[in-house]
């Protein structure tokens, strides 16, 4: 059996941390650039097992290999020749981390903990897609293998578990999704709810999407210039209106949302009179995102009238944002708990050849000795043979029971690896053609190069 | 005992919620509440059972036993709306008076009532079954009516606390009152005609001045006020809340005034 100390898990790549967005769109994958970029890692590479991550904020490819650096660097190859002319080295936007590090960077990352905004629940599902994406890979050996397998499995655990437990999802941390929320706390479901729109604008129709996710239903637009209206209209699929008819407008909408350039307001009291001459029967969400505002104050006065301009948002943003930033300790718990499983875990892959030896010599050993004695007890019926044989299992299992507990334990605790070089040495299962620790640690061992002796299992180490 | 151990489990269960409204909305917490109430209800429907069994005679007459059945029937409404999502956080709301009435209950005493003779019949058991589920109907327009309330000022004061995220929306809470006011005005219509016809068969003339009939009259009056306030013209859903639970004060505060005035001689519930 070989061994590597050398560090084979790693992650590679830019984020936001490390990459302005000009750099990042630039080094973004679709789902098939992912999977071509994979099949071209391989190829170049021979990497046993790769998971290419890329969403806006990330791009980063996870990789389990005993040849890092030079799948490293094919990575960075790689991703230069995506990105093209940049003004700095590619190296200089990337990212490196290797063993542990992958695996909590993993957890920070499926939790929502490395996002732009703490906390957000789609990298969960990036994270699912970037992992079954490469399972799905017709290559064999599979690209998503044992090891990034089960990482990528305790990652989506991990997420799951992080934002059932903690308060790091509460709330909503943009503009848009607060204004899905109040919808959603005001009307429950939003199915069917009628939309105005008065003005264009990029939070607008960021809004507009989050509303049309949720099953919003007939989307008005009102604008300034009838011809604006109509282009907006088609965007979100809704029907353009003439400001003349805004009253009439309003007087059918639930959700009324409002980002005009407008110098004054366009929702006055007089407006809303008219579009209400009975009084207002129904709750009525306004968001006004306007600067100077569109929605005259005294309209909120009203107790069915639930009036939020831009400042009322930010604050519920930036409020909603500290309350998920206090959660972050407390979901940094459960990914260092989940960590040290991972790790446990790794380091049972290098134990159990060791304990398939070990066993496997001592049934040899049982077999040999067995034979030996019943040889010379010709006179012991079938019966009494199979009480010896049943004998002689049995005192092999208990004896080897101990240490392999033992053994297992130790290795989830650290200082594994002594461990295990010392059961080699007690139990007589060096490996003779590999070299000494001393040896390899002087440099010497040549042997240590290649990739592991393939004995179905993994056996490098995760490292430090 | 048999009675105590529901009073304890909807106690436990109503911490449970409260619990979950501070602590946010997370995980297994919100089983864990959702089931302790479950398990309140059903210790509750076996505690009646055994009074039943043991007395030979429902738990319908004698203020404690009848105090216990409206704990109960409140209990049974809550079961109901548990698997709803969200739905069943009004519980916060409704636990409270659970608690109380079962509280009460236990005070004065869970015990088969010598006037059970005097009240019999499948007609008097129609009229006060009938009459709890009106009060239950009542009280959960009440407790939906507090929650949207609370809801709607978190909502106005832009404040998205730890009850604008607990509490269920508006819509959901309207939609809950009006089950609760419409269903409890049926079965408070109904209970009154079963009652007058069980006493005018039984005793021969219904006495308008008892003081169970001004009360009866009076929440069902009651009823057609608040279902009258939803159905005016503007704020509709607003003031159908604050109906709901100024009416439900009348009840409660009505029924309390008259317990202590005329109930000390023995002849209101």
């Amino acid at each position: 059996m070989e061994r590597r100390d050398t560090m084979s898990l790693a992650v590679v790549g830019v984020s936001h941390h490390t990459a302005p967005v000009e750099v990042r769109e630039r080094m973004a994958f679709g789902p098939s650039e992912a999977a071509e970029a994979l099949l071209e890692l391989r190829s170049e590479t021979e990497v046993r097992e790769a998971v290419l991550l890329s969403t806006c904020n990330r791009t980063e490819v996870y990789l389990f290999s005993a040849n890092g650096p030079h799948v490293i660097q094919a990575w960075q190859s790689l991703l230069g020749g995506k990105a093209g002319r940049l003004e700095r080295q590619v190296g200089d936007y990337l990212f490196e981390q290797r063993g542990e590090g992958v695996v909590r960077h993993l957890f920070q990352v499926a939790a929502g903990l490395d996002s732009l905004v703490t906390g957000e629940a789609e990298i969960q599902g990036q994270v699912r897609d970037a992992y079954e994406l490469a399972a799905s890979m017709p290559v064999d050996p599979p690209l998503a293998g044992p090891v990034l397998n089960r990482l990528f499995q305790m990652a989506l655990s991990v997420g799951g578990q992080v934002r059932s437990e903690t308060s790091i999802g509460e709330g909503a941390a943009s503009v848009a999704s607060v204004a899905v929320q109040l919808a959603r706390k005001i009307f429950g479901s939003l199915k069917g709810k009628r939309v105005l729109i008065l003005g264009a604008g990029q939070t607008g129709e960021l809004i507009v999407e989050a509303l049309d996710r949720e099953g919003v239903q007939g989307v008005m637009v009102a604008n300034r210039t009838y011809e604006r209206a109509v282009g907006l209209a088609q965007q979100v699929q809704g029907h353009a209106i003439a400001m003349e008819r805004l009253a009439e407008a309003l007087g059918s909408a639930d959700i009324v949302l409002s980002s005009t350039s407008a110098p004054h307001p366009i929702l006055t009291q007089r407006v809303f009179r008219e579009a209400f001459p009975g009084g207002l029967r129904r709750p009525l969400l306004m968001i006004d995102i306007a600067i100077p505002r569109d929605v005259d104050p005294a309209v909120g006065h009203d107790p069915e009238v639930f009036l939020y301009n831009v400042d009322d948002l930010r604050k519920i943003v930036d409020e909603q944002v500290r309350v998920r930033e206090g959660a972050v300790p407390e979901a940094d718990r459960i990914i260092q708990a989940q960590s040290e499983e991972f790790r446990t875990w790794f380091a049972s892959l290098e134990v159990v050849p060791v304990i398939r030896k070990m066993r496997g010599r001592a049934e040899d050993l049982r077999t040999l000795e067995l034979e030996r004695l019943l040889r010379g007890m010709d006179h012991l019926s079938d019966g009494d043979r199979e009480r010896v044989e049943e004998f002689s299992r049995r005192l092999t299992n208990k004896l080897l029971h101990d240490p392999t507990v033992r053994l297992r334990k130790g290795m989830g605790t650290g200082g594994g690896a002594e461990l295990v070089e010392a059961f080699r040495f007690l139990y007589g299962l060096e490996d003779h053609n590999r070299p000494s620790r001393a040896a390899r640690r002087s440099g010497e061992g040549r042997g240590d190069a290649g990739e592991p002796a393939g004995d179905g299992e993994s056996k490098e180490k995760m490292g430090s | 005992m048999t009675h105590l151990l529901p009073l304890l489990l909807y106690s436990g269960a109503f911490v449970l919620w409260v619990r979950l409204l501070l602590r946010g909305a997370r995980g297994q917490a919100s089983l864990l509440a959702s089931g302790v109430t479950g398990v309140a209800v059903f210790v509750h429907a076996v505690a009646l059972g055994h009074f039943w069994l043991r007395y030979g005679e429902l738990p319908l007459v004698g203020p404690g036993a009848a105090l216990s059945s409206l704990a109960f029937v409140g209990g049974l409404a809550l079961v109901a709306m548990l698997p709803l999502r969200d739905v069943g956080r009004v519980a916060i709301a409704l636990l409270p008076f659970i608690i109380i009435v079962q509280a009460v209950a236990l005070i004065l005493g869970i015990q088969p009532s010598p006037m059970a003779l005097d009240f019999q019949g499948t007609g008097f058991v129609l009229h006060v079954s009938f009459a709890f589920l009106g009060y239950q109907g009542l009280a959960l327009a009440f407790a939906a009516g507090v929650l949207y309330l609370i809801q709607h000022h978190e909502l106005k004061e832009k404040r998205l606390g730890r009850f604008f995220h607990f509490i269920p929306p508006l819509a959901t809470l309207d939609k809950l009152a009006r089950v609760g006011l419409w269903g409890g005005f049926v079965a408070l219509t109904l209970a009154l005609a079963f009652g007058w016809a069980w006493t005018v068969e039984n005793r021969g003339s219904l006495e308008m001045s008892d003081p169970k009939v001004i009360w009866a009259v009076l929440s069902w009056l009651v009823f057609v006020g608040v279902l009258l306030a939803r159905a005016g013209g503007g704020r509709n859903d607003y003031r159908g809340a604050v109906a709901a639970v100024v009416g439900f004060g009348v009840v409660v505060s009505t029924y309390l005034v008259l317990r202590i005035t005329v109930g000390a001689t023995g002849v209101f519930l």
